[in-house]
């Protein structure tokens, strides 16, 4: 049925029309949680909080946006309301003015052909995830809906209420941030060989 | 004069990390950053590392026991 009718059913408190709306999004919303927060436990909070909050202001939904950035705007707000309130520590990404500059005067070496780099060997997985945890929630939300998700920019900028201009400069943050920390670790070990 | 364009095509290569990599833009950038040694060891590790962040993140099937949980939540 098309998702329209669906949430106008659901909005008049049918439980079958609101069932298979859950249905479509519930595994979407979980693996959003999941990549957001890197915890299976508060992907499933976050899954019910959301839900629980579509029941609640579904009455609200004006149908201005489309269904899917209501919810993935809830459950990414919920997410990253979960991420802060755990205090972690991120790493800085600092200001990126100078950072073209610093690139001309560096030496990179390239791993990208070292076929041991690949997310079957356990140590690299654990560099990966501890890279995404480094990254503070503004770079985190934009990476994952962008770059994971396979969102749009203007379906990032729609579901996190920032500009277009914004979503391009914190992905390239967040990309050139979490290169030069694997970069550290790839090089090394392609050094090492 | 070789090392302002070195700086420049450094530049340009960063101000298109925040797009899609196979965007137009990017596209034509290419032959660009494959002619600046360094630009395309940086542009190939930046795509190479959101590749394997991307395969690591990817989709897990929502879990039976927490899809039961999260029915029984909502009285569905």
């Amino acid at each position: 049925m098309d998702e329209t009718i669906l949430v106008k059913k659901a909005k008049k408190g049918d439980k079958a029309a609101l069932s298979q709306l859950v249905n479509v999004y519930s595994g979407k919303i979980y693996n959003l949680a999941l990549r957001i927060l890197r915890n299976k436990e508060d992907a499933e909070d976050i899954l019910q909080e959301t839900f629980l909050t579509v029941v609640e202001k579904l009455h609200t939904f004006d149908g201005r946006s489309g269904f899917f950035t209501w919810i993935y705007r809830i459950a990414t707000n919920a997410s990253l309301m979960k991420l802060r309130r755990k205090k972690l520590v991120f790493q800085d990404i600092g200001d990126d003015t100078e950072y073209a500059d610093s690139i001309e005067n560096r030496v990179f070496v390239d791993w990208t052909q070292d076929p041991s780099i690949n997310i079957y060997d356990q140590e690299v997985k654990k560099k990966i995830d501890e890279a995404v945890n480094k990254l503070s929630d503004i770079y985190r939300s934009v990476f994952v809906l962008r770059d994971i998700e396979g969102l749009s920019i203007k379906e990032t900028s729609a579901i996190l209420n920032i500009t277009e201009e914004n979503v391009k400069i914190r992905l390239r943050r967040a990309r050139q941030f979490l290169r030069d920390i694997l970069s550290e670790y790839f090089e090394e070990r392609v050094v090492d060989k | 004069m070789k090392h302002v364009h070195s700086k420049e095509r450094i530049k340009k290569m960063c101000d298109l990390l925040g797009e899609d990599f196979d965007s137009p833009k990017c596209q034509a950038m290419a032959e660009q950053v494959n002619a600046c040694p360094t630009c395309k060891v940086y542009f190939d590790t930046v795509k190479k590392t959101v590749l394997l962040c991307k395969e690591i993140d990817c989709d897990k099937d929502l879990p039976s026991d927490v899809n039961n949980r999260l029915m029984k939540l909502l009285d569905l």
